[in-house]
């Protein structure tokens, strides 16, 4: 049961969202990680394993574009559901034209995440 | 926008207080942290509940998960409650700093940061500084805050204008009374006399991505430093806002 969920990696550097996520993630049937930063997450070991990211936008240092960019840069095609709590009807649009799998505003459903996650699963 | 936030960077960087800071931010720029503030712990919030009611509905329901997700609900509906509470100190009409403030340099000093963001919108400005204004009493990061929204809305009412120059008229002068006035007068869309009444409310705006606080906060401002903010039509087109502070004013 244990090898077969699939890992999503949560990186925001927001603590109530790292809190809160992993366990929603797991409720729902995945593996779950959380990291406070996209340079915390490059450095772990979970980079290869996760099948979905969950990625925060605006983060200080590293951006949650700037990841996805380092990301491709490393040939590593793993899918990412952004989450933003900067409401900007024109984000979605254009995060989707650059490859993201979906982009949620805070706060967001657990039926909308659900539908985010098979999406991006859907397109590794 | 983009523009704006940077004459309010530039606006930051003059202001030598760290104090100053978190109160000269354009109302754009506090529109939009006070949704992130408040949009974070609401997320929380959500994610706790559904997770707390999917391990409720488990077989067997895990009971103890529950739990610490429904604490965790409760930490962030009080961190929102936190938001809340700083928000309303902020818009409290509590007692401005006082400092001797000359507001013929509190306006240039907010004309310079703005003056190329106008021209880029082909705004032609024209200033008329009062000599021997007297000085007031107040805050005057504060002061400059209403300067800078009444100069702001005053572009974004011309910014469809086409048929005729977007001027911009600032001025400063004595009142009538003891006062000293400072007047932002503009060609732009004008002021329906319908809702002339209502243009300080909060929460009321005639722009798309507005959210009718600058001019609240603006006039919540100028109360505080006991003189008032009112607007009136043209003779032409456009409308001009203006306040006057009494001189040395300042209670206590």
């Amino acid at each position: 049961m244990m090898g077969v969920r699939s890992l999503v990696s949560v990186v925001d550097d927001d603590e109530s969202v790292r809190e809160s996520l992993p366990d929603l993630l797991k409720v729902l049937g995945f593996a779950a990680q959380a990291f406070a930063s996209a340079e915390e997450f490059l450095a772990s070991n979970y980079v290869q394993q996760t099948r979905c990211l969950v990625l925060d936008v605006a983060m200080p240092g590293m951006s949650g574009p700037d990841l996805q960019r380092e990301l491709a840069r490393r040939h590593q095609a793993i899918p990412i559901v952004f989450i933003t709590a900067h409401r900007d009807e024109t984000m979605r649009p254009r995060m989707l034209e650059r490859g993201a799998a979906e982009c949620l505003f805070k706060p967001f459903s657990d039926t909308a995440l659900l539908e985010a996650l098979n999406t991006a699963l859907r397109m590794s | 926008m983009h523009e704006w936030k940077q004459a309010q960077e530039e606006l930051r960087n003059t202001q030598a207080e760290i104090a100053h800071l978190t109160r000269v931010m354009t109302m754009g720029e506090l529109t939009a942290s006070i949704a992130h503030e408040v949009n974070q712990p609401l997320a929380g919030i959500i994610t706790n509940a559904s997770t707390c009611l999917r391990m409720l509905a488990a077989d067997p329901p895990n009971i103890e998960g529950a739990q610490e997700t429904a604490r965790r609900t409760i930490r962030d509906g009080n961190r929102a409650s936190d938001v809340v509470t700083r928000l309303r100190a902020l818009f409290s009409k509590k007692e401005p700093a006082a400092e001797p403030v000359d507001l013929n340099e509190a306006t240039q000093e907010v004309v310079a940061l703005t003056s190329s963001q106008l021209e880029r919108g082909t705004v032609s400005l024209r200033l008329e500084l009062a000599d021997d204004l007297p000085l007031v009493s107040g805050d005057r990061v504060q002061l400059q805050q209403v300067i800078l929204n009444l100069i702001r809305n005053a572009s974004d009412a011309m910014s469809a204008v086409e048929d005729r120059p977007r001027q911009l008229l600032i001025r400063t002068g004595r009142d009538d009374g003891d006062g000293v006035r400072v007047t932002v007068k503009d060609t732009g869309a004008g002021v329906d006399p319908q809702a002339a009444n209502r243009l300080f409310e909060p929460f009321y705006t005639t722009k798309s991505g507005g959210m009718g606080i600058g001019l609240s906060v603006s006039r919540s401002i100028v109360e505080s430093h006991r003189g008032r903010l009112w607007a009136a039509s043209n003779d032409g087109p456009g409308a001009t806002f203006a306040f006057s502070v009494p001189r040395g004013s300042r209670s206590q």
